[in-house]
């Protein structure tokens, strides 16, 4: 593999952890209201909220790409190809994260609410303080796994031409009919770029397993 | 040691030519010394029990009589077979001594997914190489033998933990072993499902059958066992008659764990 | 709205076509990928370090690289190794190996479930390592990995869309070569995205009520 090459395959690093970061952030933000309507009491929302988490996750990523970028683009609202690849990614975090943090819910001993409860604490103090720390704690290692999950995903979003990782790979495999080092470097980019946010989830874990536990 | 330590040598311990000989054998898991020199013979249908207080190796010295826990020192002889320690056993040898050695587990692991006739006549089939047809017909006699016939076709987890325990002898026995070997067989079930796993135990002894019983009846020590041996850590520090034994014990050690345990 | 109806009627039978692709590339990956998943697993866990550190770096590999990466590799960079495969056997063989990567993960569980007493229980009555293995940890590690086998296989499903890249007729193929020609990529996104829900929910809740059924009796 020549320098330039390499240099064109780095080229798309940026793109990659871009995408991978605003699609993590909208995940992450619309996740919460999706995971309080998805336990909700009241019926009707509850359903919707189940409705959408399963279309969500039930259809491939690749479809909701080309729906925004192809479909919504054509007749709607025209979006560039980035724009659509975080929608679209961000969507679909969404749906995982709010089942991440429902399974987290779940994991919580019932103990911990009503001790809230017993002591008095407001709705909200009861969820901020008491809640809200162990849920970070135990989503954790399950949302550093889909993270790490949702970068990869973010090659897909070269079929619709961002200009990430896995597009400069299919590009200059094209160009130098190299195919078999090209990707093979490509992937192995892939995996050094999830090391980080593996070490990041092992560091943020143990501390705050130290803090928690305390 | 006292006077009655040394009683294997007693030739009213070891009227016929040994069974079982474990000579000096000892286990450490890395620096932590679980049996010490252990010496012990066994004569055809002699019934033993083993006590002492928990950790005292009891468990262990049972899984290194059939090789469950390889001994990191000395010698295992069983009819033909020796086992050095050090030396890596072959594939004949092992499979020799396991079929001349049954097991009963405390937590009986019984297989959950298959039926408890085939817990019984699996090994017959894949060790013995018997037809599906035969070992199944023994399997049926065993399960009469510890009264279960009726529960062939059941899965374990539909039977309670002292029928549960019966099968596992049954499974055991299976093999035609030489010498039973049972790991605080009751430990784990209520008194009452408890007597029904001894009243089978009884029978087998009763019948013959070589055994060696890690237990905390120390009614069953007493009454069915024909020599006690008590445990302190990882050595042997009190055998001989099982009457004698329990009621008069020699040794210091022996004596306080006896106290420990009547008080209970 | 007929238009609309008329418009799916007419293009039906392609994308059916499509899913019948993806549903035969997703069962062949299985098919093969599962088994190499048990024998990862338990070379993972065997006693050779030659076999052990092969496998584990076919499972690192296999889980760190994306899907969409591992199906070009096999497709556009083999050929450079002189193994020229249509697409069909490249998606095959690359989403296979993802497969093994991800579900010997989940055999490695499953066996990792079955209690230390099981095996030394099938010592005791003598049995082989291998017909202990066979007869005893197996299908017991194999019962409680279900789920999660059957949970894979409806990602495997969605994974295959991916095979749109090395340009294999499957359903996201087909639906976008009718957009192209029709200019009506919304229309027919939808009928494929339906195609793909009418599958992966209905499995995804079934998956999910198997779960909470053995979990009830675990």
């Amino acid at each position: 593999m020549t320098a330039d090459m390499f240099w064109t395959l780095a080229s798309g690093v940026p793109w990659t952890i871009g995408l991978t970061a605003v699609s993590l952030l909208i995940g992450v933000l619309l996740g919460i209201p999706l995971c309080a309507l998805r336990m909700s009491r009241i019926l009707a929302l509850n359903l919707a909220a189940q409705a959408v988490i399963l279309t969500l996750r039930a259809i491939p990523p690749i479809v909701w790409l080309f729906f925004i970028f192809f479909g919504l683009g054509s007749s709607v609202i025209e979006l560039s190809p980035f724009q659509a690849g975080a929608v679209g990614l961000g969507l679909i975090t969404a749906a995982n994260m709010a089942e991440i943090y429902r399974g987290a819910m779940t994991a919580i001993h019932p103990g911990q609410w009503e001790a809230a409860h017993a002591l008095g604490f407001t709705t909200w103090h009861r969820f901020a303080d008491v809640i809200a720390p162990q849920l970070f704690r135990v989503a954790l290692p399950t949302a550093a796994g889909y993270a790490i999950g949702l970068l990869k995903d973010t090659a897909i979003a070269s079929t619709i031409g961002v200009a990430e990782v896995a597009f400069q790979a299919s590009h200059v495999s094209q160009r130098s009919f190299r195919g078999l080092d090209v990707y093979a470097f490509a992937g192995l980019l892939y995996i050094l770029l999830s090391l980080p946010i593996a070490w990041a989830a092992r560091w943020a874990d143990l501390h705050l397993r130290a803090r928690v536990a305390r | 040691m006292s006077q009655r330590a040394s009683s294997s040598t007693d030739p009213r311990f070891a009227p016929l030519p040994p069974l079982l000989t474990l000579e000096a054998v000892g286990k450490t898991f890395g620096s932590h010394v679980v049996l010490d020199g252990i010496d012990l013979r066994l004569a055809p249908g002699e019934v033993v029990a083993i006590i002492g207080p928990s950790g005292s190796g009891k468990s262990t010295l049972l899984r290194c009589i059939n090789q469950l826990e390889p001994p990191t020192s000395g010698r295992v002889t069983l009819g033909g077979t020796v086992i050095e320690a050090g030396h890596t056993p072959g594939r004949r040898e092992l499979m020799n001594l396991r079929r001349a050695v049954g097991m009963v587990f405390q937590s009986f692991n019984l297989f959950p997914h298959l039926t408890v006739l085939r817990n019984v006549s699996i090994a017959q089939e894949r060790v013995m190489k018997r037809s599906r047809a035969e070992a199944d017909k023994i399997s049926m006699q065993l399960l009469a033998r510890v009264g279960l016939a009726d529960k062939a076709q059941q899965y374990p987890s539909r039977c309670s933990g002292g029928q549960q325990q019966r099968i596992a002898i049954a499974r055991a026995l299976a093999l035609e072993p030489q010498i039973m070997l049972f790991d605080e067989p009751t430990s784990a079930l209520d008194p009452e499902l408890g007597l029904e796993v001894l009243a089978v135990m009884r029978e087998l002894a009763e019948n013959g059958m070589t055994m060696i019983v890690v237990t905390h009846e120390m009614h069953f020590a007493e009454e069915v066992s024909d020599r006690v041996i008590i445990m302190a850590d990882g050595k042997i520090v009190e055998q001989g008659v099982s009457r004698d034994v329990m009621r008069n014990p020699q040794t210091e050690r022996a004596r306080r764990f006896l106290h420990a345990v009547k008080d209970r | 709205m007929t238009d609309l109806l008329d418009f799916w009627i007419e293009h039906l039978p392609s994308l059916l076509d499509g899913l019948w692709v993806s549903l035969a590339v997703t069962g062949a990956s299985l098919a093969f990928g599962i088994p190499l998943g048990l024998v990862l697993a338990l070379a993972v866990q065997g006693k050779s370090k030659i076999l052990r550190s092969l496998a584990i770096t076919v499972v690192e590999v296999g889980r760190g690289a994306p899907a969409l990466i591992l199906l070009q590799f096999v497709y556009f960079g083999l050929p450079n190794a002189g193994l020229a495969l249509d697409s069909f056997p490249s998606a095959v063989i690359a989403l296979a190996w993802c497969t093994g990567a991800y579900t010997s993960e989940i055999i490695r569980a499953g066996l990792e479930a079955v209690p230390h007493g099981q095996r030394e229980a099938a010592t005791a009555i003598g049995l082989t390592g291998l017909d202990a293995l066979r007869f005893v940890v197996l299908p017991q590690a194999l019962r409680v990995s279900v789920p999660a086998l059957l949970g894979f296989a409806i990602l495997m499903l969605q994974a295959s869309s991916l095979c749109f890249a090395i340009a294999l007729p499957e359903l996201v193929s087909q639906a976008y070569l009718i957009g192209s020609t029709t200019f009506r990529y919304m229309a027919i996104l939808v009928l494929a995205g339906l195609l793909y829900a009418a599958i992966c929910i209905p499995a995804t809740i079934a998956v999910a009520a198997l779960e909470r059924r053995l979990g009830k009796h675990a």
